[in-house]
């Protein structure tokens, strides 16, 4: 065999190929960094407005009482939902772009994770410090949550945990149905959710049937915020190695 | 001669439909190739097995010695631009271009400066805000700046006018002189490009039809124009690609001459036209499609 090494490209390390894959998903941080923040900062102002017109409305002896329950509030999930949509977004655009670069799946899909993870650290410590602002001014100024919610654990340590890896499991769970979207498109998209949403009913049927609702929930309460958010982990390992496996026999096509 | 590709026995199928159909070639070290072939043909089918992106149904493709198929020592000396090729909606031109570098070492930054000036390229504007020909000029522009050992082109001038493409084919020539690589461009416009390629492969229904030198293709046909009487005494027996007449005169294309033949046929009277590259594939490859359409 004949080959020709004259004009070829010093070859570079597995790091730095990977590396720019992931830089890759920040070469314009508007989708990644930039819109999730903006649309925080509406939903913080919006949510603020609205507990400061119930503060002001509330008998101050009622307030107490009637803020506590903000502390189930759900309006910091939203960016959860918007990072499995980022990560959509990201995979399905770049993917093909990448390929004509002659990157391949394997470093395409490494430096994504890579950038998945980079994004779930600045995401979490980016909420990280505003609930810390939030419990510094105790709950601004009105006793309100909305950064802090119980769910995501009490104290600062358990609360990082939680989002870091609540942030995982929605980025690679996202990246699983980008990886769907790139190999079958619109077809697989839907046949994937009808499978998932086919193993969660068979699942409820499951407890169901069984009478084990009260077990459930007693592990539930066993696992605590902590333990949940750990196992979440071995689904977050699912999708990984899934959009992985996937994205390795995708072929970038043209039709949207 | 080194071979930068060598194909054997390729195939791909998509259910039923043979896109590619036991296709052999090789591809010589710093040539321009030009990859023909009508829409459908496979062209572009062919071009994403060459760059590792689509998976062979059979037979085998190496690529600087190796396997391209998810081998990043090969891709890395590799660039495809594609018709319609992608980008980021957000992307801006400029940043394609702050991104190629990383993916391509022999990336040449003027060269890129250059060429958005010449392309008068908007590198602020954001991607889904530019026209078809804009799109198609960040291809080029990424495709000669990258100088990746071996280059894919697949139509990549959809929606650019005509200066634009000669400032193309200026360019891609200069730059090869320069800097000599292996450039295979797959066209619609044969007649544009036939003085830039070097090798011509022409693909139908998947199949390989021609693999030839551009000069030898170019000489394998030649017009015969003059009397029907005398251009049909002339020809005899030979293979006639292709016939034309009007009234009392008659043209017709036949397979290459020798210089006594020429000879000959100028003393009958009859004037001889080298044919185009593009008469001539279209000649070549239409008894396949008369085939094909009677058969569909």
């Amino acid at each position: 065999m004949t080959t020709t090494t004259t004009a070829l490209a010093h070859p570079a390390s597995p790091i730095k190929r990977i590396t720019s894959v992931a830089k890759l998903h920040f070469a314009n941080p508007w989708t990644t960094l930039g819109l999730p923040w903006i649309i925080l900062g509406v939903i913080f102002v919006g949510m603020l407005t609205i507990w400061w017109l119930i503060y002001s409305a509330i008998d101050p002896a009622d307030r107490a009482g009637a803020l506590e329950g903000t502390q189930f509030s759900g309006s910091s999930f939203f960016i959860y939902i918007y990072m499995m949509v980022v990560a959509i977004q990201a995979i399905s655009i770049t993917f093909p772009f990448a390929l004509g670069y002659g990157v391949t799946r394997r470093d395409y899909y490494l430096g994504s994770a890579l950038a998945f993870v980079v994004l779930a650290v600045i995401y979490t410590a980016g909420l990280t410090l505003i609930s810390a602002a939030e419990t510094m001014t105790d709950g601004w100024g009105m006793g309100v949550t909305i950064f802090a919610p119980v769910y995501f654990g009490a104290g600062i340590a358990e609360r990082i945990f939680v989002q870091l890896v609540a942030f995982l499991f929605f980025l690679f769970f996202g990246s699983a149905i980008a990886a769907v979207w790139v190999r079958w498109k619109a077809t697989g998209v839907t046949m994937f959710f009808i499978v998932v949403a086919a193993l969660l009913v068979g699942l409820i049927a499951l407890a169901t049937f069984t009478d084990s609702w009260s077990a459930v929930g007693a592990t539930l309460v066993d696992l605590g915020v902590l333990g949940v958010a750990a196992w979440s982990l071995v689904l977050t390992a699912i999708s990984a190695v899934a959009g992985f496996t996937l994205l390795r026999r995708a072929t970038p096509r043209n039709a949207a | 001669m080194t071979s930068t590709i060598e194909v054997t026995n390729l195939s791909k199928n998509f259910g039923k439909v043979n896109a590619v159909n036991d296709v052999s070639f090789t591809v010589e070290e710093n040539k321009i190739y030009g990859l023909l072939g009508r829409n459908g043909a496979g062209k572009t089918t062919l071009m994403q097995l060459l760059t590792g992106q689509e998976f062979a149904s059979s037979g085998t493709i190496s690529l600087f010695g190796q396997t391209p198929v998810e081998n990043a020592k090969v891709l890395q000396n590799t660039c495809f631009i594609k018709e319609s090729q992608r980008y980021p909606e957000d992307f801006r031109p400029k940043d394609v271009f702050k991104t190629a570098p990383w993916f391509f070492a022999n990336w040449d930054q003027d060269f890129a400066d250059r060429l958005i000036a010449d392309f008068r390229l908007p590198v602020d504007r954001r991607i889904k805000k530019l026209s078809r020909g804009q799109l198609s000029s960040i291809g080029v522009i990424v495709g000669l700046a990258s100088r990746a050992p071996l280059t894919f082109f697949d139509e990549p001038y959809l929606g650019l006018d005509a200066v634009a493409r000669q400032i193309f084919y200026d360019r891609l020539l200069e730059d090869y002189a320069a800097h000599p690589r292996t450039v295979i461009l797959s066209t619609h416009l044969i007649d544009e490009v036939s003085n830039l390629l070097e090798h011509v492969l022409v693909i139908d229904e998947g199949k390989l039809l021609i693999n030839e030198d551009a000069e030898t293709l170019r000489n394998r046909a030649t017009n015969v124009v003059g009397m029907k009487t005398a251009v049909e005494t002339f020809i005899g027996n030979r293979e006639v690609l292709h016939r034309d007449g009007i009234g009392g005169l008659s043209s017709v294309t036949v397979a290459g001459l020798s210089e006594s033949e020429r000879r000959d046929a100028h003393s009958a009277g009859l004037e001889l036209s080298p044919v185009s590259l593009q008469q001539l594939i279209i000649q070549l490859t239409r008894t396949e499609t008369k085939e094909f359409e009677a058969s569909a």
